[in-house]
């Protein structure tokens, strides 16, 4: 049956195999012939390695290091940057930095040996925070001043505006760590096979594992083949760290000349895994005498931990988003990635953007309240429009229709009655956010570095697969591609095949990442497909292959930062109502509707799904999502001390959408995966902070924190800190 | 030391000699192949490894295989061979509740507990039904919405 | 007896002869047993003694009345069991409803939740609140001992090497109060760990003035906390808000919380002025909570 509408929702082609438990994931692999790997890891968060005692291991047993890296190989891992090494040589960095993999081929057997092994270090003092890492605490271990990487983007003259100014206030929001939890942990299996190794992994991007370690061998990336598995999850969390699991994977099947397979346990995945950057966002925002802004100024530290990685271009996203929907005069913002001893954080849904729109949606909040405004008049006041300048110097190409989607978010939140009768401090509270993400790869990163292409491959029995290295984590890719081309080819969905990929047969099409793939690799297929098309029913077996283009006219400079950061943003908006317990400090969240703009929608209900679940997430960061870095050790280690909702946490959501179809999108569709996280962490703290009349400038916000707040907190109407 | 154990899986007696302790998912996945029971806390938290124990939703990486001796087990290949198995699968599928899927298997088996001891729930109790499993993709609405669909289509069937 | 690693009786004969023999850990749910010992994915977990496999005994799974009327549950009912069965006093029902997930509850024993002593242990607080006893059994006989005796401290009991937790018994229900609260703060809203947990009940005379007060709390010191010298600041009075922040002031000097003091001690001491305030106004209806709107709120209501 072909689909009259690509809107209408279809079953999702893996939701029975998944159901029934039928479909594979890593772990459920036998890999018979495999070894067992056990990461050994840095027990210290800094600090040098005096010596590894290791206990007499017995033959078929090995413990491999850096110094199993044969001559020409590299021991690194290239993540955007190069620096994060495979295995640690004489220095550790962070607590849980592979020393070393054990192999072996019982499991039990490599697990007793591997708790016998010790390391004795030279231990030195850690930087744990962002002010630790920015005072260089020990001794700067990055650079001479623990910076890793650093931006600044300038709009218009902010030290002008300043000098106008009737009053500049200064505020710091800050965000902690956040763990990913998909459900399934990261595993993978290693297998040499002739000239080359095969790779199967919980992974995004299967490319990418191919390119970050093929070089420990001093491989072509072809040399290592990557077939990724079904995915349990992933948001992030296995962008670039699959390449940390890989790694010493690959060069064990090298030394044993077999297969090794591993598979993380939750606490090891928990204490060993990349996190969200914690941020700390200082703003300096300048005001007219009627209390308007006229110039912002904001500093964005982000705590990178011990290696930079992909951290850069999280900075870099995060400064992009920093003055969020919003139009102001004057705009600075200096991005600083803070080296600390703690785990590198990563890859996150929102991928930067998450920290400095709760910050700035927050800060805006409190210039309202300090006022005695609702926010939301506020933050009417800049809405940004089409044509209006971003923080890049760049423009909006599209039409923004937060204005639409407000009013249905009010509509069916009932907000303006809530927020005039709900007095600040009453107990009850609604609040309410606006956000955007950029779609796809900054500028023309998706021209300049990705160069996706795609194929379709049409056989003679009528079938046609789709080849491109795009993944299916959860998110519904399995529907989504395969919906575009029978729809472009008006043949049922049966008919079209789209695999797991293996990099052996598909084009590079790019990562998994930044809310690209329906919108990039979404129009390759459907280009493709308009190319199939006339020739379907014509040719018996042949392949069209489309490559991306960047759309004229929108010119980016990538080593200024200035231009045409996103052609097109998802954008949304989102009420919280909450409720607190006037005895112990619970909130209770009452409700929760969002809009969402992501072009035209693809199938409903996968956006739908993806709306629900990105926004709970979202909640979930702000509320009890604590994660605390003690010393370098993370305190949170398991799924009874790292709390993510449950099914009772938070009500039904009432999810809208608007329809604003994205012009260089398949029809009409933008990014949204990431859009959906972006928001509702800044209207779950504006409705708390409102019920509970207390200003709230950093999240996780646990009970006992609203307890302090009640308690201690500075009240709503209070001034925030002037500065001259 | 290995014991003989004995029990019923999915409905058909079945015996094997092992150690008691070693935990039951293990056993389920390693030599009964029942690859559906998944592991995601190994601490009885996130009920993705739930299978039926004597008709009740256990965690199973927190029971020793010995404690299975005599006892009746039915894991998610056994519950979506099922009538009702078959209906919250397909009620899965139509209604969204699937995305990345490793915490369904478990979400099925909660779905089945629960309408078994209660074939009409209302949104709050669906919710408490499911609150011992943890989805991190979903935000739970589309699941509570499949169960009702499941609890709709099923009719009598799960009062029987 | 040739020591075993698994010891897996039929009857609980049978489980006292080995206990009397071998030093055995019995294992019932293995809800924290199992999780305390494990190893890695794939892994049998390792127990420094032998094992003793104890969760299908028969004679540990009854609820009854015995012939005092009071509520007799055994040793090995779970949290499930014990959250639906009316027979059960409706604090501990409201406790172990709120006990971890569903799936761990339908493992999760009452014997374990005492032995393992913790002081977030769920169970205690309505224990201790009702007086409650446990009841041990040997090869040489039963003895009883109050639960409150028989943690002793932080994760540690007082139970004698040949000895089984059978049964606990509990004198006091709801029936014998006119109000009654639990409210567990948990770490979310289900399938949480308790960040502060508080039981009270209180009975009137006809002249107003209270018949008896109790108060517990939970995970605000090594162990849970009730002192009877503290109810007694209100019993034989009529309540007023000097004597009820009495009560608060001597609760707070009984409770001792480590993590998250200030927390802690606020919550129980509006809990407390909570719980006497609205019950001095002798309300319809037998169970407050802590704020009017928590019942509408969609926070969880236990099975009842």
């Amino acid at each position: 049956m072909v689909a009259c509408d690509i809107s209408k929702a279809v079953r999702r082609v893996d939701a029975v195999s998944k159901s029934e438990g039928t479909i594979k994931y890593v772990s459920d692999y036998s890999f018979d012939d495999c070894l067992w790997g056990r990461l050994v890891r840095s027990g210290i968060p800094r600090g040098k390695i005096k010596a590894i005692h290791l206990p007499d291991l017995p033959e078929g047993y090995r413990f491999v290091t850096y110094k199993d890296i044969p001559e020409g190989g590299h021991n690194y891992l290239h993540m955007i940057a190069t620096d994060w090494k495979c295995f640690a040589e004489d220095e550790v960095r962070y607590v849980g930095e592979t020393i070393g993999i054990l192999v072996g081929p019982d499991r039990t057997k490599v697990e007793d040996l591997k708790q016998k092994i010790v390391i004795d270090y030279e231990e030195m003092t850690p930087a744990v925070t962002i002010d630790e890492g920015l005072e260089c605490k020990g001794g700067a271990f990055v650079n001479s001043d623990n910076i890793h990487c650093r931006l600044s983007l300038n709009v218009g003259d902010v030290d002008a505006a300043f000098k106008k100014a009737a009053k500049i206030v200064t505020e710091t929001v800050e965000t902690g760590f956040q763990e990913h939890v998909y459900l399934e942990t990261n595993g993978a299996c290693c297998i040499p096979e002739g000239d080359h190794y095969v790779v199967y992994a919980s992974a995004q991007c299967p490319f990418y594992i191919a390119k970050s370690i093929s070089p420990l061998l001093n491989l072509t990336p072809d040399k290592v083949i990557v077939r990724q598995t079904t995915t349990g999850g992933a948001f992030g969390g296995k962008e670039h760290f699959p390449d940390v699991v890989c790694g010493p994977l690959l060069v064990a099947a090298y030394v044993m000349k077999k297969g090794v397979k591993m598979f993380f346990d939750r606490e090891e995945d928990i204490e060993n895994s990349v996190k969200r950057h914690p941020s700390k966002v200082v703003f300096k925002t300048g005001l007219d005498k009627d209390g308007n802004i006229i110039a912002m100024d904001s500093t964005v530290c982000y705590n990178v931990g011990g290696y930079l990685a992909s951290s850069f271009v999280v900075l870099q996203r995060g400064c992009f988003h920093v003055t969020g929907c919003y139009s102001f005069p004057n705009i600075r913002s200096v991005g600083l990635g803070v080296a600390t001893n703690t785990f590198p954080s990563c890859a996150f849904r929102g991928f930067g953007a998450p920290q400095t729109l709760f910050a700035v949606e927050t800060h805006l909040c409190h210039l309202a309240e300090m006022q005695g405004l609702d926010p939301l008049e506020y933050k009417r006041r800049y809405f940004i429009k089409q044509g209006d300048t971003t923080s890049t110097n760049g423009k909006v190409v599209e039409r923004v229709m937060i204005p639409e989607m407000l009013e249905q978010v009010m509509k069916a939140s009932d907000y303006e009655r809530k927020a005039r009768e709900y007095k600040w401090g009453s107990g009850r509270g609604i609040g309410i956010s606006f956000y955007n993400h950029g779609g796809a790869f900054t500028g023309n990163g998706e021209q300049a570095i990705i160069k996706a292409r795609c194929q379709l491959h049409k056989s003679a029995n009528g079938d046609v697969e789709i080849l491109c290295s795009q993944t299916e984590m959860g998110q519904g890719f399995h529907t989504i591609l395969p919906k575009i081309a029978a729809h472009v080819l008006e043949i049922p969905m049966e008919k079209v095949i789209f695999k797991d990929p293996d990099t052996s047969r598909v084009p590079d099409s790019g990562p998994t990442a930044a809310s690209r793939s329906t919108m990039i690799v979404g129009e390759l297929v459907e280009k493709a497909a308009n190319l199939m098309k006339p020739r379907y029913d014509k040719e018996e077996d042949f392949t069209v292959e489309t490559h991306y283009e960047h759309p004229e006219g929108f010119p980016w400079d990538q080593s200024t930062f200035q231009g045409y950061a996103y052609l097109g943003y998802g954008w949304g908006v989102c009420a919280v109502e909450v409720e607190v317990d006037p005895c112990t400090a619970e909130i209770t969240t009452k409700g929760i509707w969002s809009s969402h703009d992501c072009g035209h929608l693809i199938d409903e209900r996968i956006v739908h799904g993806q709306v629900n679940g990105g926004v709970i997430q979202g909640l979930g960061w702000g509320s009890t999502e604590v994660m605390q870095n003690i010393g370098g050790h993370f305190k949170q280690t398991s799924m009874s001390d790292y709390i993510i909702p449950t099914s009772m946490d938070f009500p039904k959501q009432g999810v809208y959408f608007v329809e604003n179809p994205y012009q260089w999108g398949p029809f009409g569709a933008k990014g949204m995966g990431e859009l959906v996280f972006n928001g509702s962490a800044a209207a779950y703290i504006d409705a708390v902070s409102k019920a509970i009349g207390k200003r709230i400038s950093s999240i996780p916000l646990p009970t006992e924190e609203v307890m302090t707040y009640m308690l201690h907190g500075t009240d709503l109407k209070s001034e925030l800190q002037e500065v001259r | 030391m290995e014991t003989r154990i004995c029990f019923r899986l999915n409905g058909k007696g079945v015996a094997l000699t092992t150690d008691p302790l070693r935990r039951l998912i293990d056993v389920l996945r390693e030599d009964f192949d029942c690859k559906g029971v998944k592991e995601g806390c190994s601490e009885g938290e996130c009920g993705a490894c739930s299978v039926l124990f004597n008709g009740k939703m256990v965690t199973s990486c927190i029971i020793p295989i010995g404690a299975a001796d005599g006892q009746e087990i039915m894991t998610i290949e056994g519950v979506s061979a099922t009538e009702k198995g078959k209906i919250i699968v397909d009620a899965f599928a139509d209604g969204g509740a699937v995305q990345c899927g490793y915490c369904i298997p478990g979400m099925v088996i909660a779905a089945y507990y629960l309408l078994s001891n209660n074939p009409d729930p209302t949104d709050d109790e669906i919710r408490l039904g499911i609150s011992g499993n943890i989805c991190r993709c979903t935000g739970y609405d589309l699941i509570v919405e499949s169960i009702h669909l499941a609890a709709k289509r099923g009719g009598a069937i799960w009062k029987s | 007896m040739e020591e075993l690693k698994c010891y897996m009786p039929k009857t609980l004969k049978e489980a006292l002869e080995i206990k009397a023999k071998v030093d055995v850990i019995p294992l019932a749910g293995g809800s924290d047993l199992m999780v305390s010992h494990k190893r890695t994915m794939g892994l049998t977990p390792v127990f420094e003694k032998p094992v003793m496999i104890i969760r299908n005994l028969p004679e540990l799974k009854r609820i009854y009345r015995n012939d005092k009327g009071e509520c007799c549950i055994g040793a090995g009912c779970t949290s499930e069991e014990i959250a639906e069965n009316t027979l059960c006093p409706w604090h501990l029902r409201q406790a172990a409803s709120r006990m971890g997930a569903i799936g761990l509850r339908n493992s999760a024993t009452i014997a374990g939740n005492i032995a393992n002593a913790s002081p977030k242990g769920d169970t205690p607080g309505p224990l201790y609140l009702l007086d409650a006893r446990v009841k041990l059994s040997s090869v040489r006989g039963d003895r009883e001992e109050l639960v409150s005796d028989f943690i002793v401290k932080f994760r540690q009991i007082d139970l004698q090497p040949d000895e089984l937790i059978t049964e606990i018994i509990v004198p006091y229900s709801e029936d014998d109060f006119d109000y009654i609260f639990w409210h567990k703060v948990g770490t979310r809203k289900a399938n949480a760990i308790s960040k502060i947990t508080v039981s009270q009940a209180i009975k009137f005379n006809k002249d107003d003035t209270v018949a008896d007060y109790r108060v517990s709390a939970t995970a605000t010191g090594a162990k849970t906390n009730r002192s009877r010298d503290v109810e007694n600041i209100i019993i034989g009075k009529k309540i007023t808000p000097e004597l009820t922040e009495q009560v608060i002031e001597a609760f707070d000097k009984v409770i001792s919380p480590r993590a998250m003091p200030e927390f802690r001690r606020e919550a129980t001491r509006r809990m407390i002025r909570r719980f006497l305030s609205e019950s001095a106004k002798r309300p319809k209806g037998k169970v407050i909570d802590t704020y009017e709107g928590y019942s509408v709120t969609g926070a969880p209501t236990p099975r009842s």
